[in-house]
C-alpha cells in the first residue's frame, strides 16, 4: 500500500458495487431455482383475462421488471387499439367500482387506451 | 452511420473459456451502437448467463432468448434496451434451461426476425464446441476469434477455426466462407519484451488470419465488469481505446495498432505505479 493510494481512494469502490450487484441478482436466482419460471404463465393468464373484454395485440404488450434488494417491481403495459377505446373505457369503469384504482389508464393519451397493471412483490 | 453492412451476423468465439468473449462482445456491440448502428448482442451461454451482468442489465431481465424460441414471449419483450446507449439492445439467455433448448430452427427464426430490424447481430458464444457454441456460430457471416497469447488458447482458436470452416451454415451450403479476424486479448507488451509471452506476430503466423485488434492487459476490464459497464465506455483506459480502434477497423477504417510495445513511463507515473 503506497502513500499515494490515500489520495486516490475512490468514493465508492467498484468492488463494493460488484458485491452488491451479485448479492441482489443471486438472491433472486436462488429463490427462483426451486419453482418453475412463472412469468410466461403469469403473462398468458393476464392476457387471457384482458382479452375477454378487449381485443389486444400480443406485440403491444410490454413487461418490465426491476429487481431490487428488498423490493421488485413488475410492470405490465398493454396497449389497447383505438377502436376499442370506448369498449375499454366501459370495462375500466366496470372494474373501477370495486377497486377504484384506474388512474393509470385514465391519464394515458387518447388514440389508444393503455392498461397498466403494476405489482410490487416483497421479498 | 455508414452504408448497410455486408456482414450482419457476427460471432465472438474462442473455443477456450475465460479469454474475454463476453467482455469483448459487450465492448464491441457498444462500439457499433456508438457509431450509429442498431446493434443487438445475444448471449448463447444457456444455463450460465453472464452477458447481462457485464452489460449491467441483470436486474431488468424478464424474458429470455429461450422463452422466445419456445413461443412463451415475443421477441420485443425479451429485448432489453441499453439505458446508456441509443441503438443498443441485449438479448439475455436463460439461467435455468439447458443447451438442448437451442434448436437450429428456433435460433434461425429469432435471427431472421432480428435481421429485419438491426444492422448488426452479435452472438456471444459459450466456451467449448458443444451445442451452444455450434449454434452461435452456425448462422454467422463473420467470426471474431478471441485469443490470449498463451498456448492452450491459441490451439483452441485453431480448433474453432476448423469448426467454422466445416460446420457453419456457409460451409454446409457451399457459400462464401465465414470471414475471420483475430482479436488478441490480455496482451502484455512488457512480458512480450522479456520473452515471457507469445508476440502478436507469433500468434498471427500460427493462426494465419487477419488481425482485428490487440487488447492490452488492463485493470480497467475488471473495474468495468464490477460496475456493469462495457469497458469501451472507459475512454481513458488503454483497453477501452483498443476496443474502439478494433470496431473502427471492423468497419473498414485504417487504424494503426497501439499498445503493442511497452509504454514509456515517466517519473510521475512510475511513482504512482499506475498501469492501464
Amino acid at each position: 500500500m503506497s502513500i499515494f493510494n490515500f489520495f486516490r481512494a475512490a468514493p465508492r469502490a467498484s468492488a463494493v458495487q460488484a458485491k452488491e450487484r451479485l448479492q441482489i441478482v443471486m438472491a433472486h436466482e436462488r429463490a427462483g431455482r426451486s419453482g418453475p419460471d412463472y412469468l410466461p404463465m403469469l403473462q398468458q393468464e393476464l392476457l387471457a383475462v384482458i382479452a375477454k373484454y378487449v381485443n389486444i395485440d400480443e406485440n403491444k404488450v410490454e413487461v418490465k421488471l426491476d429487481r431490487g434488494g428488498d423490493c421488485s417491481t413488475l410492470e405490465v403495459n398493454i396497449e389497447l387499439p383505438a377502436r376499442e377505446q370506448a369498449k375499454a373505457a366501459a370495462a375500466a369503469k366496470a372494474a373501477e367500482k370495486p377497486a377504484g384504482n384506474d388512474d393509470a389508464a385514465a391519464k394515458r393519451p387518447a388514440g389508444g387506451a393503455v392498461g397498466n397493471a403494476g405489482a410490487k412483490k416483497r421479498i | 452511420m455508414g452504408e448497410a453492412p455486408l456482414s450482419k451476423i457476427i460471432v465472438m468465439t474462442s473455443g477456450k473459456g475465460g479469454v474475454g468473449k463476453t467482455t469483448s462482445s459487450a465492448a464491441f456491440a457498444t462500439g457499433l451502437a456508438l457509431r450509429g448502428f442498431k446493434t443487438v448482442v445475444i448471449d448463447f451461454d444457456v444455463g450460465l448467463r453472464n452477458l447481462d451482468l457485464v452489460m449491467g442489465c441483470e436486474r431488468r431481465v424478464v424474458f429470455d432468448f429461450i422463452n422466445v424460441i419456445n413461443g412463451e414471449a415475443k421477441l420485443n419483450q425479451a429485448l432489453i434496451k441499453d439505458k446508456r446507449i441509443e441503438n443498443l439492445y441485449i438479448l439475455p439467455t436463460s439461467q435455468t434451461r439447458d443447451k438442448d433448448a437451442l434448436t437450429r430452427e428456433g435460433v434461425e427464426k429469432v435471427l431472421n426476425e432480428l435481421s429485419k430490424d438491426f444492422d448488426y447481430i452479435l452472438c456471444d458464444s459459450p466456451a467449448g464446441i458443444e451445442r451452444g457454441a455450434l449454434m452461435s456460430l452456425y448462422f454467422a457471416d463473420h467470426a471474431i476469434i478471441v485469443t490470449n497469447p498463451e498456448v492452450s488458447s491459441v490451439r483452441d482458436s485453431d480448433r474453432i477455426l476448423g469448426v467454422l470452416n466445416s460446420r457453419s451454415r456457409r460451409a454446409e451450403q457451399g457459400l462464401e466462407p465465414v470471414t475471420q479476424q483475430l482479436l488478441l486479448t490480455r496482451y502484455d507488451p512488457e512480458r512480450v519484451e522479456k520473452g515471457e509471452m507469445l508476440k502478436v506476430d507469433d500468434v498471427l503466423e500460427i493462426l494465419a488470419i487477419p488481425l482485428l485488434g490487440v487488447i492490452p492487459e488492463s485493470q480497467a476490464v475488471l473495474r468495468a465488469s464490477n460496475v456493469g459497464m462495457p469497458v469501451i465506455l472507459d475512454e481513458v483506459s488503454n483497453a477501452g481505446l483498443a476496443y474502439s480502434d478494433a470496431v473502427g477497423r471492423f468497419l473498414g477504417e485504417d487504424i494503426e495498432h497501439r499498445f503493442v510495445t511497452p509504454q514509456k513511463k515517466g517519473l510521475f507515473s512510475r511513482l504512482l505505479r499506475r498501469s492501464a
